[in-house]
């Protein structure tokens, strides 16, 4: 959701004298209540799986253009290394093949490699060390090159 | 008590269980499939993780990724509910092994009873009378002929990994008995993994009575009296009720307690149902299958005996006793169950999947309505088609059928097409209101007029 989408909002809850107005857009989620002096609040709902505070703002963004999202295959816990004594698979600024491996996802204590699946930068790493993942949460923003 | 379980399971059944749960303090996970990633049940539960795309194989069905989810969330149980790996011995076993309780019966029981050449040896074991048969697997065509002809035609040719109405064939002489065989045995080896066939004496038709039984682990079993369950089509059940008519005390006694005795001679422990076929002309009866899980029709052995059957099945799980005893258990009233599905019976059921644009439940003194959609809900096409199960109580029977014809009148449903009007129709026919329904009753009365 951008902010002309918001502000379109904002002038539908005017224009109709709407008090509260709650929007879901795929992932994203925006609640907008009017206070008592006639002024705009906007409080953003979080989405389903609670994400790190400070990806929030990035989880509720629409992907750009030339941006994906590496999403988890399976359900388990996100691992950033191969193990505790090892760097990171990837950091913000890595470039990553279709093959690379860019995390480990624990599952019934089997350590599954996940796959960058396409050539690209990583811009974001959306989940912490050890956080438990669900099917389809969002990993890695990537740019695509 | 657990302090926190994991349902497998989705739809009603979901909600069900975390009802229960609610009620008992027991926190909830509930897992999902992305197509169901909009049900307000998910809301309900304490905690909801999404395990796969739509297709069962890969979500409900996933055993790994079930697993997964709850050993991420620390859950100390399981509750497979019915359908997807309710009866999956092996689902049971993992779950055991990795120290997560399986809200059921044991491996064991699961197993034995889960092939039908096996159950039916147990029944006879327990006295519980069985069909004339095969006397165990039948390997060969030339086998298969020589039993057909001991136990006399019509035969039904049975998967003994089947169940659920599922790997049946009905065989009305020898001549076609060849060609059955040998598709029966393809089918079985497909559908099950396993060919093994039995033979046995079919009914034309028969009344379908099932006993719902309870068992702890220290082999204390009651009954919850009998359930009819003839009114199906496809051998799917469309109406349910009980107590079942027309059934004298006597007999009723004799199919409960012989339901009990196959349940003690396998040490079977957790919620149960024992089926039996009845056969209207002679009264015999014979034992047909067990299904060792909760079943869709439970509410309305709840409505008539007063008893949570989920709650029970949380608090067996957990290793507590069974605190009822058999003379404590009555049947109070009459209570009648209509399975509203999504399917158009103008056009050869076909499923109605899509946005239910409007929707209002029914209520009222006597009215039970156990459902997850609402409003604005998307029905899935990747599931089976039961939107909810309409459910009413009354002191009489036709009471109940008053209050359910008001109940399908005030069920409003739109643009989805249901089976609410088979139903209305079912409970407006001569035959259903003298209690006079056997299995083959809604295919020939209802659909072929």
């Amino acid at each position: 959701m951008d902010i002309d989408e918001i502000r379109e909002l904002v002038r539908l809850m005017v224009d109709n004298d709407l008090a509260e107005l709650d929007v879901t857009d795929g992932e994203s989620k925006i609640r907008l209540r009017r206070g008592s002096g006639g002024e705009v609040v906007a409080v953003p709902t979080a989405a389903n799986a609670p994400p790190p505070a400070a990806a929030v703002a990035a989880e509720a963004a629409e992907p750009v253009a030339d941006l994906i999202e590496v999403r988890s295959p399976i359900v388990g816990t996100f691992y950033a290394a191969a193990d505790p004594e090892s760097e990171p698979y990837v950091s913000v600024g890595s470039a990553v093949g279709a093959d690379s491996v860019v995390c480990i996802i624990e599952a019934m204590k089997v350590m599954n490699e996940i796959k960058a699946e396409q050539a690209g930068e990583i811009v974001d790493i959306c989940v912490k060390n050890a956080q438990p993942v669900e099917y389809g949460q969002v990993l890695f923003r990537l740019r695509v090159s | 008590m657990f302090s926190r379980i994991l349902i497998a399971n989705r739809g009603e059944i979901a909600l069900r269980i975390i009802r229960a749960c609610r009620e008992l303090g027991i926190e909830t996970v509930a897992v999902y499939s992305e197509a169901d990633r909009d049900s307000s049940y998910l809301h309900m539960a304490d905690d909801r993780i999404c395990i796969g795309p739509p297709p069962s194989a890969e979500s409900y069905l996933n055993i790994p990724r079930i697993i997964a989810a709850a050993e991420l969330t620390d859950v100390q149980a399981i509750h497979p509910g019915y359908g997807f790996l309710a009866e999956n011995a092996h689902f049971a076993e993992i779950c055991r092994s990795c120290k997560i309780e399986f809200i059921g019966p044991s491996v064991e029981s699961m197993r034995a009873l889960g092939d039908k050449i096996e159950a039916k040896r147990l029944a006879r074991a327990a006295r519980a009378p069985v069909a004339p048969d095969s006397d165990g697997a039948v390997a060969s065509v030339e086998d298969a002929a020589a039993a057909a002809d001991r136990i006399g035609y019509p035969i039904a040719i049975k998967a003994a990994a089947g169940g659920g109405g599922r790997g049946i064939r009905f065989v009305h002489n020898e001549a076609t008995l060849r060609t059955s065989f040998r598709q029966a045995r393809q089918e079985a080896e497909i559908a099950f993994g396993d060919g093994r066939l039995y033979l046995e004496k079919a009914f034309d038709n028969f009344r379908h009575i099932e006993v719902q039984i309870l068992g702890d682990m220290r082999g204390h079993v009651v009954h919850l009296y009998e359930r009819e369950c003839s009114l199906q089509r496809r051998r799917q059940k469309v109406i349910e009720e009980t107590p079942a008519c027309n059934l004298e005390p006597d007999l009723r006694e004799e199919i409960c307690l012989s339901a009990v005795r196959l349940a003690k001679e396998v040490g079977y422990y957790n919620a149960g149902t024992v089926e039996f076929m009845l056969d209207e002309s002679n009264r015999n009866f014979y034992f047909l299958e067990v299904n060792t899980r909760i079943q869709v029709e439970h509410p309305i052995t709840e409505m008539v005996t007063g008893e949570d059957l989920i709650k029970w099945q949380l608090r067996l799980g957990s290793g507590e006793p069974l605190e009822l005893r058999q003379q404590e258990i009555t049947q109070r009233g009459h209570a009648i169950e209509c399975r509203i599905n999504a399917e158009d019976p103008a056009n050869g059921f076909r499923p109605s999947a899509g946005r239910i644009e409007a929707f209002i439940a029914p209520g009222g003194l006597g009215v039970r309505w156990d459902s997850h959609i609402y409003q604005g809900y998307e029905v899935p096409p990747t599931y089976d088609s039961l939107l909810g199960k309409l459910i009413v109580h009354a002191r009489t029977r036709p009471e109940a059928i008053a209050i359910m014809r008001r109940a399908l009148e005030e069920f409003l449903i739109h643009p989805t097409k249901t089976t609410a009007g088979l139903c209305r129709e079912i409970l407006n026919h001569q035959a259903f209101l003298e209690g006079r329904c056997d299995t083959t009753f809604i295919e020939r009365e209802i659909l072929d007029s």
